[in-house]
């Protein structure tokens, strides 16, 4: 579905992605895991067009994704969540997940400014889904707080949940459960299967919490220092003598990987 | 060549003014709207000393200067500080409020006619090259180039000039390292007052002192710094100089009152162009 | 949500009913019924201006700029050419739109204090264009304009721009809650997770730059049919000034703050007309203390008094434990 060839990332000199190739299979959940600075995160931001590879090719089912601008991409179906959360803070939880709408609604500012009737209705279907989406993630309740006054476990879902408004047929998680308690990482792993095996998304995952990636991963690729190390399903990854070397030196001092 | 000396001229005092901005902007990332207020302020008081007491022009200068640090340092405690980590839109819209506070104040004080406020120097203008300079003129140009030099030497070889380019980098690490960012920041208001308080002496021979002096040299100084980058001290001064010298050719060759116009139009193509202006590198930002 | 709404609409009726039958109060007081239009002209500015600064995140601070541009092209295409009250009108705004756009373009790859002094550059040079370019505008005497004959009286053209301002006031409303209210609100908020959400950034804020000037242009048209004309004191940097405490006093984002600036700016200025300085001072200081002590505005008083009686209501759970929750700003976040 989504194609990585030979991507290569440079900033000022610095090569923080190489040579970097994967396919994310349609219909699975398929995770990138590496210690931290390997270049995970900048993945994304090619896919999201903020940064431009300096080489390489990334393709979205046959589409050359670096020919379009970042607000384009979502069009192409890719929809994506942020490591730190950048979510619209003094907008309320419903409004954060209608403005995820954004693409699906078509509306010139005549019809807009006159607030027609064509208007008006698309405009309660939206909130109605947007009530769904709110259901899912069991956060209803919160719609009409204010999104800087909830607590980061909420701020995460709500990132998620205007990822996957739009419906999207590839979601990107960046770290989902970073900064979350047990509880809260067992509620966002099961939905993130729900989103595979209910609603046919696929995902692709950044993640550091081990327990997370082996439990919900279809595959996972492994990378360090800007390249891909290894490659394959969960519990061969877990025996993998070269990923436990990568990560031996992180399991020191980075507690988050059981 | 005439008019592209007296643009350099009319420049040095735009510099010193964009100097100011920059130095204030670079350090707490306030774009203060009232620093040419602040600056006409500080030229109504040193006229006071000059006329009410009598003191002689260089005493008044000092005295001016002194008094522009401690209203800089004043503005800094009871205003800028509180909104150090508010929104942009707010720090702008304080300081513009500011500006009309400083302005109603000088109005009230001193009154909306303008007044004549002496050089530092008399004397007749000399020849040099088929070029006119008047002693005045030499002074402000000499006294421009020693201060950046001043400002050079402080900030690449001084303690002062370490903490304030690190603050400028990173607020939070620098404060982490034991620096006093608040210093930093009075530091900057200080300097920079004064600064704006020196262009404002300056200025007032030419345009005649009145509360409303300031207001063109502001935006000629905005110019010149945005020009410049906005972050670049040595940018400030090349900005400022660039829009003298454009300011005294369009005043020549096409029409005086359209200056702003056209200096507008010039900010506006060259951040068209440059949305970081000249000396604002996206990549390397260049700090002095 | 509901309950909001019809809570609102007995007051809006009210306040509708108010305006049109004003003249009557104050018994056709030619100078109350001129501040009450003064209001009605720098409502609309106001709440153009907050669409952009307070929605949007875009500062302007030579918005005067786009109500002198409005002014001048009713005055000349009524004077020069003729053309008739309900084609200049909309012509203003469109004209002042394109101005806008033109200003919008660069803008847009500009941030903060950059597009701060590009628009002060702006606000000072259209004075000085209008006063220089004699043989369209007039230059210093200005340009004098005709109201049509069916609009001659004050009080026929009062209603004309009691009309259009809440017109306008719906207009605007309107589209600030649709989709493309939102987009303008996450630009403001987070650029990067505008563009994640499909928004075109660039574009969106050059259409609030269209929009904003647009509705100012009519404003700065209403203006110059209701004086009979335009010169180049009309609207200066000060009045940018002014038009930026409204919103900024009255509370950003919120068209009840635009509206409630815009009448303590134009009265409070009216009260000290004598001394210049003291009017200076007292805006200056008002917009200080504001940004001060209460950065959300005027209205915010409001919105901490409707969460307080809520709370007395006898709901003071937690926020967030709390299942009744129905809306509402409930706690005061300094952004």
């Amino acid at each position: 579905m989504l194609t990585f060839k030979d991507v290569t990332v440079k900033f000022a000199g610095v090569t923080a992605v190489k040579n970097l190739s994967f396919d994310v299979p349609e219909g699975k959940i398929f995770s990138i895991i590496g210690p931290n600075g390997a270049g995970k995160t900048t993945v994304f931001n090619c896919i999201s067009r903020f940064y431009t590879p300096a080489s390489g090719s990334i393709e979205m089912n046959g589409t050359d994704l670096l020919k379009l601008k970042s607000h384009q991409v979502i069009r192409e179906g890719i929809a994506r969540s942020f490591q730190n959360v950048e979510l619209f803070a003094n907008m309320t939880v419903l409004d954060n997940l209608l403005t995820g709408l954004h693409p699906n609604l078509k509306k010139n500012i005549f019809s807009i400014a006159l607030n027609l009737p064509s208007v008006k209705r698309t405009e309660k279907e939206s909130i109605k889904k947007a009530y769904e989406v709110m259901d899912l993630l069991s956060i209803t309740d919160l719609a009409h707080e204010k999104v800087s006054n909830l607590p980061f476990g909420y701020q995460k879902m709500v990132d998620i949940g205007r990822a996957i408004i739009a419906e999207p047929k590839l979601i990107l998680l960046d770290e989902p459960v970073a900064g979350m308690n047990p509880v809260e990482t067992e509620k966002i792993s099961q939905l993130i299967l729900r989103l595979k095996q209910e609603m046919n998304y696929t995902v692709l995952l950044i993640e550091h919490d081990m327990s997370l990636v082996m439990k919900v991963s279809d595959y996972v690729t492994v990378m360090s220092f800007g390249e891909k190390i290894a490659e394959g399903l969960p519990k061969d990854i877990q025996k993998n003598p070269v990923v436990i070397e990568a990560y031996l030196g992180e399991v020191e001092d980075g507690a988050e990987i059981i | 060549m005439q008019i592209i000396v007296s643009g350099l001229i009319f420049g040095c005092i735009y510099a010193l003014a964009a100097l100011g901005l920059v130095l204030i902007f670079k350090t707490t990332e306030v774009a203060n709207f009232a620093h040419g207020e602040m600056a006409m302020l500080t030229t109504f008081v040193s006229y006071v000393f000059l006329t009410s007491y009598g003191f002689p022009y260089l005493v008044s200068l000092v005295l001016a200067l002194l008094f522009a640090t401690i209203f800089g340092l004043f503005v800094y405690f009871v205003f800028m500080k509180r909104v150090q980590s508010a929104p942009h839109l707010n720090q702008v819209v304080l300081t513009l409020g500011l500006f009309m506070v400083f302005n109603g104040v000088a109005g009230i004080i001193w009154g909306y006619q303008p007044s004549s406020f002496p050089e530092a120097f008399h004397g007749d203008p000399y020849e040099i090259g088929g070029v006119f300079i008047s002693l005045n003129e030499i002074f402000v140009v000499i006294l421009t180039l020693i201060l950046m030099l001043g400002f050079f030497l402080l900030f690449r070889f001084t303690r002062l000039g370490l903490a304030m380019r690190a603050a400028s980098q990173d607020t939070m690490a620098s404060e982490l390292m034991g620096i006093k960012v608040s210093g930093v920041f009075m530091g900057a208001w200080a300097i920079g007052t004064a600064l704006g308080g020196i262009g404002g002496m300056m200025t007032a021979p030419v345009t005649f002192l009145s509360p409303n002096m300031m207001s063109e040299v502001l935006i000629l100084a905005f110019a010149g710094a945005v020009l410049g980058g906005f972050i670049s001290l040595p940018g400030a001064v090349f900005g400022g100089l660039i829009i003298g010298v454009i300011e005294n050719l369009i005043s020549y060759y096409i029409a005086p009152e359209l200056k702003i116009v056209f200096v507008f139009l010039l900010i506006l193509i060259v951040l068209y162009i440059r949305p970081q202006g000249i000396f604002g590198g996206a990549k390397i930002i260049k700090k002095v | 949500m509901k309950q909001l709404i019809n809570n609102h609409k007995p007051w809006l009726i009210l306040l509708v009913l108010f305006m049109l039958v004003y003249p009557f109060i104050v018994g056709h007081s030619g100078y109350m019924v001129s501040i009450f239009v003064m209001i009605c002209i720098y409502a609309i500015s106001a709440m153009s201006l907050d669409l952009l600064i307070g929605y949007g995140g875009q500062i302007s601070i030579g918005h005067a700029g786009f109500l002198s541009i409005g002014g001048y092209t009713v005055a000349i295409l009524t004077s020069k050419l003729g053309l008739p009250f309900l084609l200049t009108l909309p012509l203003a705004g469109v004209v002042t739109g394109i101005i806008g756009l033109f200003i919008g373009l660069p803008a847009v790859r500009l941030s903060g204090h950059f597009l701060a002094v590009v628009t002060l550059g702006f606000g000072l040079s259209i004075p000085q264009i209008a006063l220089n370019w004699d043989s369209l505008t007039g230059g210093y005497s200005g340009l004098s304009l005709m109201r049509p004959s069916f609009l001659s009286s004050d009080l026929q053209f009062f209603y004309v721009i009691v009309v259009m301002t809440v017109l306008i006031t719906w207009l605007l409303h309107n589209i600030l809650k649709s989709r493309m209210g939102r987009a303008f609100l996450a630009i403001r908020e987070s650029e990067v997770a505008a563009q994640a959400t499909g928004i075109n950034v660039p574009f969106y804020k050059t259409v609030m730059f269209v929009i904003s000037s647009f509705f100012t242009g009519l404003a700065g048209g209403l203006y110059g049919y209701w004086i009979g004309f335009v010169s180049p004191n009309d609207f200066t940097v000060v009045t940018s000034f002014l038009l930026l405490g409204m919103i900024v006093v009255g509370g950003l984002a919120s068209i009840p703050g635009a509206v409630i600036g815009a009448i303590i700016f134009t009265v409070l200025p009216e009260l000290t007309r004598s001394f210049v300085g003291v009017t200076n001072i007292i805006i200056g200081l008002a917009v200080v203390l504001i940004i001060l002590f209460r950065p959300h505005g005027l209205i915010s008083l409001f919105d901490a008094f409707k969460a307080k009686s809520k709370r007395k209501a006898g709901n003071d759970q937690d926020l967030l434990i709390s299942e009744q929750e129905q809306g509402g700003t409930v706690k005061d976040v300094n952004i």
